[in-house]
């Protein structure tokens, strides 16, 4: 019932049915054909430089982490995950921070250009991988999955909006100001397989969780921080959505 | 099937040159930047003031609608043997809306083995992209296509 | 600090006599000239590629003049027909100046 209310909060803004911006699909095919030279790749690219100076090798990532270094690829492709020596369901760019720490390094900054280079390097790895996310891991996972939900849904804010409000079955392809609702799980968007990805309207790359903070924004939700425990639910919620989805690092968007 | 929009005014006789002039009028309250130049000067400096035909052995591909005005994708490619004796010399682009409507200047030669370009432009407004190809033989073919932008790319 | 940039090569396997597609891609921000800083309200100086040379072997194949027109972090695709091993380089500069050069190998299969 609640959910019927909001939806018809957004109505006023949204158009549904309209094709007047509906590309062809040999425009799509245009835009597809980008990702053949996606600028990202260029992050991508120093993420691995970065990656080798801050943490040095796959190997020395999969023994931080307790796998066989030819286990990484898969192992990584389950992330958001549990992390033990973390004591916290943690990100893969916390991973980095963690293996960064621990080589007595400083470790870079969530938000920082590096990181989310290095973080796409390091996803990049299991491109061509299902994303193989295990919410029934543990409790942390199932705990964290259900607050991921919560956060998805909860309506904050100055229009009382959710990410349910705009990333429901119920309005997904409609249209808001131009742009259609994405449904984050399906093999369109895939989000959690695409993200880190180049952004065409920003010109340049940018993270899953950076993408969460812009919907935020432009939904006038308080922008969580990225990293905090609500943010790290939130990417196991999305990532579920997308599970067995294959992974292709870094995507282009809009 | 026909996806490209033969600009109506590009083929440089005198008279079409008449046809492009009000949509410049309309583009003069644009800011202009420091390497501002319209298309007819634009043209005009590579052709020397020769005719342009538009031929089907140009094919541009650009999106009919962009999604967004600061990366659309245009490539174009030509019908060519790329010979010694017979080859594109030059592909131009332009956005013919744009403050400056020049984009890239590609120059070819034989050992290229196919005549093709791609690249991205920014594009203020809806406009034509227009290719101007230039052969060993001194013709100067054209093509272009519409492309409607929701976003403008100079935001 | 380098400009970064990368040179692809598509189809990934290819013989002598095949036509190749061959990329550059610049992080660079190609302004026009018309764009305001958001803070200062001024004018932010044209800046982008104007200048990008391909060669193989020493011998240049394609050059292109660029205006600001192309997009942000910039892609430059071109064909090339496979002549033998070598290395392709690619050389751009831009509006500063700034001078770099990238390549890539060439092997193709027998
Ligand atoms: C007001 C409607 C609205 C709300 C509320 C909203 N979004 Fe979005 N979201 C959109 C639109 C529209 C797009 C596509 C925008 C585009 O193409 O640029 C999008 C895109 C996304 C994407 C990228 C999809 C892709 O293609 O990969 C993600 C991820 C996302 N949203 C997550 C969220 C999350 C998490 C929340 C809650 C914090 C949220 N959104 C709230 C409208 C909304």
């Amino acid at each position: 019932m609640k959910k019927i209310i909001l939806a018809s909060a957004l109505l006023g803004v949204l158009a549904f049915g309209s094709d007047q911006f509906a590309m062809s699909d040999a425009d799509r095919a245009m835009y597809q054909e980008m990702l053949e030279n996606n600028p990202a790749d260029m992050d991508v690219a120093w993420g691995g430089e970065l990656f080798e100076a801050n943490i040095g090798s796959e190997e020395a990532l999969a023994k931080f982490l307790g796998v066989k270094a030819e286990e990484l690829a898969a192992y990584l492709s389950g992330f958001p995950r549990y992390i033990e020596k973390l004591g916290m369901v943690a990100s893969q760019e916390q991973v980095l921070q963690g293996a960064m720490a621990e080589a007595g390094k400083k470790p870079l900054a969530l938000k920082s250009k590096e990181m989310a280079a290095m973080g796409a390097y390091v996803k990049s790895l299991s491109n061509g991988l299902p994303i193989s996310i295990d919410i029934n891991a543990n409790e942390q996972m199932k705990k964290a999955y259900a607050f991921g939900e919560e956060v998805f849904t909860q309506h904050r804010g100055g229009r009382g909006l959710s990410c349910m409000s705009c990333h429901a079955p119920a309005v997904i392809g409609s249209i808001l100001r131009t742009q259609p609702l994405p449904d984050l799980g399906s093999e369109a968007n895939k989000a959690a397989a695409t993200w880190p990805a180049y952004r065409m309207t920003k010109s340049s790359m940018s993270t899953l969780q950076k993408r969460f903070q812009g919907c935020m924004e432009n939904a006038l939700l308080a922008v969580i921080p990225m990293g905090s425990p609500e943010m790290n639910a939130l990417e196991v919620y999305v990532t579920h959505a997308a599970k067995g989805k294959e992974i292709a690092i870094p995507g282009l968007k809009r | 099937m026909q996806r490209r929009s033969f600009l109506k005014g590009i083929m440089m006789t005198g008279a079409a040159a008449a046809v492009v002039s009000p949509s410049l009028a309309f583009s003069a309250e644009a800011p202009k930047g420091p390497n501002a130049m319209d298309l007819d000067t634009a043209i005009k400096a590579i052709t020397g003031g020769k005719s342009v035909s538009a031929s089907a052995k140009v094919q541009l591909k650009a999106p009919e609608i962009a999604e967004n005005g600061a990366v659309v994708p245009v490539s174009v490619t030509v019908d060519s043997p790329m010979s010694a004796e017979d080859h594109v010399k030059a592909i131009h682009i332009f956005a013919t809306k744009n403050s400056n409507v020049r984009c890239a200047d590609v120059m070819l030669t034989p050992a290229n083995g196919k005549a093709s370009f791609s690249t991205r432009v920014k594009l203020g407004t809806s406009q034509d992209v227009m290719a101007l190809v230039v052969t060993s033989k001194g013709e100067f073919l054209s093509a272009a296509q519409n492309v409607k932008v929701t976003i403008g790319g100079c935001g | 600090m380098a400009t970064k940039s990368l040179v692809k090569i598509k189809p990934k396997t290819y013989k002598v006599g095949d036509v190749v597609e061959v990329s550059l891609m610049v992080m660079h921000p190609m302004e026009t000239g018309l764009r305001k800083d958001k803070e200062t309200g001024n004018l932010i100086p044209a800046h982008y590629i104007n200048d990008v040379k391909f060669s193989f072997n020493g011998t240049p194949f394609t050059t292109i003049k660029s205006w600001e027109s192309l997009s942000t972090n910039p892609v430059y695709t071109v064909s090339y027909k496979v002549s033998g091993e070598g290395e392709i380089k690619v050389a751009f500069t831009d509006t500063k100046g700034d001078a770099n050069e990238n390549g890539t190998k060439i092997k193709p299969k027998a």
